[in-house]
């Protein structure tokens, strides 16, 4: 009738196997190519599974994983196993040219030799096998690939008698109960948890299976045979592709004494603890006829793409395989969990991305990158014109004994070395260079001159393309220049520096940007009103600045001095102007680690403080109440003591006399350029006393003097050069 | 017998239980052994799709690399595929049923069970990965979490994830920080006269924060035996 017209217009089809790799199975495959196959291209025997069990909605897959090279180790329970043949070529070229198609026949004519002969019935797992193709690049791990499922095929298709359906609408609910303790039995009787063909017989009370090799003995009926699969598939109207040969197995076999074919698709999963196979589909079909000692059938079976198109596949693992990556990400992993665990506030982001340029290579240099690397900053730029001496590896962790040999290697290229060699993940880059310093003439040649101008252009170029720009080196008034240019550049600088025993860590005041400067000039350039004003600036520290009273709490950042500002004595030739900074090689050898951390967790909180380098400066008071950022204070000096273990936060203002940062000096430099530097640079301290106006503050106050020391030094250690000049005396 | 803390023998006793009951509920749960060592971990397979809206996921990765390397990887597919048009020969397999239903994300989901020496506790590592054998990034792996149950996981100090190497593969998973598993554990197991699975019942309070269940079947054995 009606019902038998439009099924015989039905042919069979089956839903193909998605190739399901788990990342195991290519870190065993880079093992494999690394330690045993090396250049070997010959085909390696491995083995993958597929399962009868999924829920709903999941692609059939044949799943390779990590124990895909053994192919004796035991298959996960209740699945099938499947062999295959791995061929891994040695280049990307001849895994596009190795010819697909040949391989495809070669191993179909052995599926075809298997049925002739009648090997398949005994081991029917002949039946269902795979090709894999693929090309490890293990220099970007990635990993080309392509699976082939070799099928054969009837020209004509298989034709559908009876369309699918469930099983439980076609069986009763005892038979359903007989069939799936009759596989059981079989599986047992077998040895295995799964069984990939079976044949069948039931009445309407018992079910029996049986291995395809009883054929003889248990096929009675061949009026109507009904064959069982083990069915990977989740289809309600197709098998999975293992039935495929199998039919093509029956055709030749026995095709001409058949006449329709049961297919049951068996089906079998538990869900929450509930067993159930009655989703098994159930089918009829007519067999073509396929003669034996016919020739083998075309066949099919090249996996399409994530595209749905005829290609390899390629997978990148190097976020999970490059140990280079992985190192990446292990250091971002371990930041982050300290912002998940315990600082749930904490930008990362804006600690990493900061770009930071280290004047310095020495022992606060190589603590500062250091420290630096263990937040995961990866921009990191050394300027250093010293080379590596027998003292310095055991004092600047960056440097070994081997890099003092022949002369010393460049501290700045060294470093850098060393910083990818600690983590290749970072961008590190040296430049071996001088900073010009005032007092220390450039004018002997033309040849000095150009070199000093153009030893200050790549300072202005590295300033600018920088964040933060960290000074830590040896002489006073080599800090000076990057002082003026940063400041200049409205450049956060963190500035260290040592004694002995003391240490200074500070942030240098960061002046407003230049469009609102003119409006703030005035105020600015008058230290003494300082405190009480620029509530408008700094709204957290306008309300606590009239109870605080006190001079040096609450200056907002624009206001805070330099590293210059303490002093009135412009900077000169080091052997006339002995400050701290030159007993460094002397200092105890813990101190350039602390300072060289703070210096550092100073930076990394000034970026978590929403105004930045604008935050209102905290000193020593504010350690009792509500820290200003996620991470705690945001200073602007921290003044260390190692003879008293103890740390003070003061806090100062800019001087309007200041030979660095005052707007004298900006303005000349921003005017006038090299020109002004090199005026600098070729005279003696007394031209930038001259220009700010400090001659004129010594002879004014120079009848004051002792009077005004003794003052300071009641103020506990607030300038830096009284204090820690006197620590050093002591 | 100090229940609340796990020795060594006692973790494997619980996953030999654990794997028995796994074994009749169907659940996937094995004993996987680590050549040329007697340490071995318990594990289990999950393959999930993942629902449309979050197959956008792949497009947004917050890493400054991954997507643009998924366009590379793209690219070069197509380079190869002009080379490879005819391995299947010219006809078309009429057998093949081609589903045109737009293929939502697959991943496949791997659990294991590992015992911590440090901890004296049992610790989940887990990875997901496509079916190319691609990792799941953590970003993604919070992504393909439904938004409500993420600020609630997020919230859950107990679900501190972090992708830790594998103490016995070496390779990298996902891993439930173990640091609260005592402190949770400690009153569950205050009952002395009837010692409780630890495994499982660990495994019933930790699985659900990374989509693995535990089949309420379980609790019919929750108890150790004798």
């Amino acid at each position: 009738g009606f019902a038998s017209s439009s099924a015989a217009d039905l042919k069979l089809q089956f839903a193909p196997f998605s190739s399901a790799l788990e990342a195991g199975f290519w870190h065993q495959l880079t093992q494999k190519k690394l330690n045993d196959y090396r250049l070997d291209e010959s085909p390696k025997c491995i083995k993958g599974y597929y399962y009868n069990g999924d829920p709903l909605g999941l692609p059939t897959r044949l799943t390779l994983e990590f124990s895909a090279f053994e192919v004796d180790g035991p298959t996960p329970a209740h699945c099938c196993p499947v062999t295959g043949t791995l061929f891994n070529t040695n280049t990307l070229d001849a895994f596009k040219t190795t010819d697909k198609k040949a391989l495809l026949e070669k191993e179909a004519k052995e599926i075809w030799d298997a049925i002739q002969s009648g090997s398949a019935i005994n081991d029917p797992s002949i039946l269902c096998r795979f090709i894999l193709l693929t090309f490890a690049d293990l220099k970007k791990y990635h990993f080309y690939y392509w699976f082939c499922f070799p099928a054969l095929c009837f020209p004509e298709g298989i034709k559908i008698v009876q369309p699918a359906a469930v099983l439980e609408q076609v069986f009763s609910a005892k038979q359903i109960a007989a069939l799936q303790q009759a596989y059981d039995e079989l599986c047992v009787k077998r040895g295995t948890t799964a069984v990939p063909y079976f044949l069948m017989k039931y009445t309407a009370d018992t079910v029996q299976v049986a291995p395809l090799a009883d054929w003889d003995a248990f096929v009675t009926d061949t009026k109507k045979v009904t064959i069982g699969v083990y069915d990977p598939c989740t289809l309600s109207q197709h098998p999975g592709w293992p039935l495929r040969n199998l039919l093509v197995l029956l055709a030749n076999r026995w095709g001409s004494k058949l006449d329709i074919v049961e297919v049951l698709c068996f089906r079998d999963r538990t869900l929450q603890g509930n067993r159930s196979i009655q989703h098994s589909l159930i089918f009829h079909i007519k067999l073509p006829e396929l003669p034996l000692n016919s020739a083998c059938p075309k066949s099919v079976g090249w996996e399409k793409n994530s595209k749905g198109a005829m290609g390899p596949r390629m997978v990148n693992l190097s976020e999970c395989m490059d140990p280079k990556r992985l190192a990446e990400s292990s250091v971002d992993l371990n930041l982050k969990l300290m912002r998940w665990r315990l600082v749930p506030t904490l930008d990362l982001e804006k600690v990493v991305n900061t770009k930071c340029l280290l004047l310095g290579a020495g022992t606060l240099g190589c603590n500062v990158a250091r420290t630096l690397m263990g937040w995961g900053v990866r921009h990191i730029t050394f300027v250093d014109n010293a080379k590596i001496s027998y003292s310095n590896p055991v004092r600047q962790p960056l440097y070994e004994f081997e890099d003092c040999l022949g002369g010393g290697k460049s501290k700045a290229m060294a470093a850098v070395e060393r910083l990818s060699k600690i983590f290749p993940g970072v961008n590190a880059v040296g430049h071996n260079m001088s900073i010009p310093m005032p007092g220390h003439p450039v004018s002997f040649s033309q040849a000095t001159l150009s070199q000093a101008q153009e030893d200050v252009e790549q300072l202005e170029k590295l300033i600018s393309e920088h964040d933060v720009i960290f000074l830590l080196m040896d002489t006073r008034e080599s800090r000076w220049l990057p002082t003026v240019i940063a400041a200049s550049k409205r450049k956060l600088v963190v500035n260290a520096a040592l004694g002995f025993d003391t240490f200074v860590v500070m942030r240098h005041g960061l002046k407003k940007p230049p469009a609102t400067l003119s409006v703030s000039a005035g105020p600015d350039s008058s230290p003494s009103c300082s405190s009480a004003s620029s509530s408008s600036s700094t709204p957290a520290g306008g309300a606590a600045s009239f109870s605080g009273s006190s001079l040096f709490s609450n200056i907002p950042g624009h206001k805070l001095g330099c590293y210059f500002c303490n002093d009135v004595v412009a900077p000169g030739d080091s052997t006339r102007d002995r400050t701290l900074d030159q007993q460094c090689t002397v200092s105890r050898p813990g101190l350039a680690m602390i300072a060289g951390a703070l210096a550092v967790e100073m930076m990394v909180s000034i970026l978590q403080h929403s105004e930045g380098g604008y935050a209102v400066a905290s000193s020593s008071d504010d350690r009792m109440n509500e820290p200003p950022t996620s991470l705690g204070l945001v200073p602007h000096q921290i003044r260390g003591f190692l003879s008293r273990f103890d740390n003070v936060l003061p806090a100062s203002l800019a001087f309007d006399k200041c030979t660095a940062c005052s707007a004298t000096v900006l303005d000349h430099y921003e005017r006038e350029g090299f020109s002004f530097l090199s005026k600098v640079f070729n005279s003696s301290h007394s031209f930038l006393e001259d220009l700010t106006g400090l001659t004129l503050l010594h002879q004014e106050t120079q009848a004051a003097e002792v009077r005004e020391e003794s003052e300071q030094s009641k103020m506990g250690g607030e300038n830096p050069s009284v204090g820690l000049e006197k620590s050093r005396a002591r | 017998m100090n229940l609340s803390v796990l020795d060594e023998q006692k973790f494997h006793y619980c996953c030999q239980l654990l794997v028995q009951q796994s074994q009749q509920l169907k659940d996937g749960w094995c004993w996987e052994t680590v050549t040329s060592s007697d340490e071995g971990y318990l594990k289990k397979i999950i393959v999930r799709t993942v629902v449309i809206g979050s197959r956008l996921m792949w497009n947004h990765e917050s890493s400054r690399t991954s997507s643009s390397f998924h366009q590379k990887q793209e690219d070069q597919m197509c380079e190869t595929e002009n080379l490879n048009a005819e391995a299947d020969g010219d006809d078309e397999d009429d057998g093949l049923c081609t589903f045109s239903e737009s293929r939502s994300l697959v991943l496949q989901y791997e659990y294991h069970i590992v015992y911590s020496y440090s901890y004296s506790t049992p610790v989940l590592y887990f990875r997901a990965f496509s079916l190319e054998g691609r990792s799941v990034s953590l970003e993604d792996m919070w992504r393909s979490v439904h938004p409500s149950l993420r600020l609630s996981l997020q919230k859950n100090r107990l679900s501190t994830i972090s992708l830790q190497e594998h103490p016995l593969l070496g390779q990298p998973f996902f891993m439930l920080h173990p640091c609260r598993t005592e402190e949770f554990m400690r009153p569950v197991l205050q009952d002395q006269l009837r010692p409780m699975n630890y495994v499982l019942v660990w495994l019933s309070v930790v699985g659900p924060l990374v989509g693995l269940d535990v089949p309420l079947k379980y609790s019919t054995q929750l108890h150790l035996p004798g």
